[in-house]
């Protein structure tokens, strides 16, 4: 099927593009500043290459509070850089409203429930049950980008989504890492080889 | 199906991993058709409800294949013709897919879908030939006509008041009149079976197809994520297993990226493009079997717990190709998986074996590379 195809493509050219975009391996930076530039441009690149699920604009809307990877979305999302940004922006002024209607449902209720002085059940299975599962859920929702506005159906569909991608860019970055690993060793091996072959070549 | 709405600049870089969720979801439906096509015996009360709620999984399961190819019905390909049996129609189910490359929403639809159309499953499940005749051909009609034959199928009921399993369909009536909704992509009533000893009003049938929508979502992430088991039964842990899979694919990424910091000062990442490209143009030359494993390696099974090695099938023949490749890496990068016939149950198909990426081979690569570029 395409699609898998063209997000690993589009994946790995927008990270070549965000790597190359925030000059790594010239600049002068810090062991942080490289990371951090490194892992924010594999994040954008992930997120971009994606399109157009829900965690995908959380991430690049957090991306985009930072100062620092400014530049770097620009880069690699070019013209879309606005509209993403702004739709973002949208979308947390619904969710912040969605917040405080929550908010005040739950103290409704609470009103209404202490009203009522529900009988104490915390011992049964059932109740407990749910409850472990709302605290995982709760847990969930912090983890994933943009999940905390969303209701259990979607947060699973979202969860799915987002590990597939995932680990989609934990093996580019593997991939990375090794290509380059080996790069720096076989350069450091070779010039050690030219280094011992030129006494020899000079006697 | 709305290339306009989709943000990617990448043009299709939308919902591809969603043909592997659809792909899952279709095989996990599979199994439930298959549980429906040995007609299940008639339940005694004790076991009813076990029974009753594979029998509702199964009323979930089944119409997907109706909904999604109501979601294509625009299509040609999509309207099904008459077959007899549900099986027939999963075949079929497959080619639209790639046609339209449904997307998130729509499979949530789909699974709403699912709901909506249970009754016409529930008439096939379990039933004798009577109902089985116009049940198949129910799945099979295009949408108006469906809609008629809840009120058919009531009148079968009535008739086979003999079952084990309490039967109460919801008012057709309400169905009837509400039939006209324009367009066939939804329907406004859900009909579904209620099971003995459980209400049947609206509130708690919608909460129960919610449930069940959501105990199939968490299904399909048991098969994603590895190491939960099918065994681990119960919402809490089967979340537990995500989050912790989560977590350490983010501590993963950090990991990975702090080390590509460490070695980069003195990585050309120019070069790195054309290595890329060139492993990559593996599949041009190889049988795409031993290319698909590595694809399928490294891109898209790497496990948590690190790869388990497996001997390079073919690694000779592969290294004297690579500088035949054309060095413009997008379309490298496609070849890359083009000889992949690209399985979309890969995402999700924790079973299948990892190749790691062979060093001995990388390196004898790199070596060529290094000396040409020197």
């Amino acid at each position: 099927m395409q699609d898998p195809n063209s997000f690993k493509q589009a994946f790995v050219k927008y990270m070549l593009m965000g790597l190359q975009a925030s000059r790594v391996s010239s600049k002068s930076m810090s062991l942080q500043e490289r990371k951090e530039a490194i892992k924010s441009s594999a994040d954008i690149a992930m997120a971009f290459a994606r399109g157009g699920a829900n965690w995908t604009n959380a991430l690049i809307t957090s991306l985009s509070k930072k100062e620092q990877s400014h530049a770097l979305l620009r880069s690699i999302t070019g013209k879309q850089y606005e509209r993403l940004t702004k739709s973002c922006y949208l979308s947390c002024n619904v969710q912040r409203s969605k917040k405080i209607l929550r908010r005040s449902y739950r103290i409704c209720s609470s009103r209404r429930s202490k009203a009522r002085h529900a009988p104490p059940r915390r011992l049964e299975a059932n109740v407990l049950a749910r409850s472990m599962a709302k605290k995982r859920t709760r847990v969930l929702k912090k983890m994933i980008p943009g999940g905390e506005f969303l209701d259990g159906l979607s947060l699973l569909n979202e969860a799915f989504d987002y590990v597939s991608h995932l680990r989609a860019q934990v093996d580019l970055l593997q991939c990375l890492s090794r290509a380059t690993e080996v790069s720096k060793l076989r350069a450091c091996s070779e010039c050690t080889l030219k280094e011992m072959e030129a006494p020899n070549v000079g006697k | 199906m709305d290339p306009p709405t989709r943000s990617s600049a990448a043009g299709s870089g939308d919902s591809g991993t969603y043909t592997p969720e659809i792909a899952d979801s279709i095989r996990f439906e599979e199994e439930i058709q298959s549980l429906i096509r040995d007609p299940p015996p008639p339940p005694p009360a004790s076991s009813s409800a076990a029974a009753g709620s594979s029998s509702f999984t199964a009323l979930l399961g089944l119409p997907p294949n109706q909904a999604v190819e109501l979601l294509h019905s625009p299509d040609p390909t999509g309207a099904g013709t008459a077959s007899a049996a549900g099986g027939d129609l999963w075949p079929r189910l497959r080619l639209p897919l790639p046609c339209s490359s449904p997307t998130f929403p729509s499979n949530a639809a789909l699974v709403e879908r699912a709901a909506r159309f249970s009754v016409f499953a529930g008439a096939g499940d379990g039933s004798p030939s009577s109902s089985g005749d116009p049940s198949p051909k129910t799945r099979t009609d295009p949408l108006p006509p469906q809609r008629q034959s809840p009120v058919a199928k009531r009148k079968e009921a009535g008739e086979k008041g003999s079952k084990a399993k309490a039967k109460k369909s919801r008012n057709a009536e309400d169905g009837t009149a509400k039939e006209d909704t324009g367009g066939g992509e939804q329907l406004p009533y859900v009909h579904v079976r209620a099971r003995r000893g459980q209400a049947t009003d609206s509130h708690s049938l919608a909460e129960r197809a919610r449930r069940e929508k959501i105990n199939a979502r968490m299904k399909l992430l048991q098969e994603l994520v590895p190491g939960c088991s099918k065994q681990i039964s119960g919402t809490a842990l089967v979340l537990d297993e995500i989050i912790n899979h989560v977590q350490s694919l983010q501590r993963q990424v950090e990991f990975l990226s702090m080390r590509l910091a460490a070695v980069n000062p003195r990585v050309d990442f120019g070069g790195l493009d054309s290595f890329l490209s060139s492993e990559c143009g593996r599949p041009t030359a190889v049988s795409s079997k031993s290319g698909a494993d590595l694809e399928q390696t490294t891109w898209l099974e790497m496990g948590v717990n690190g790869g388990r090695r497996q001997p390079q099938p073919q690694p000779q023949p592969q290294q004297q190709q690579f500088w035949h490749v054309d060095l413009v890496h997008p379309h490298h990068i496609s070849q890359m998986w083009e000889g992949n016939d690209p399985q979309p149950h890969a995402f999700a198909n924790p079973g299948a074996s990892i190749l790691s990426y062979d060093p001995n081979n990388s390196t004898s690569l790199h070596s060529n590379q290094l000396k040409m570029e020197l």
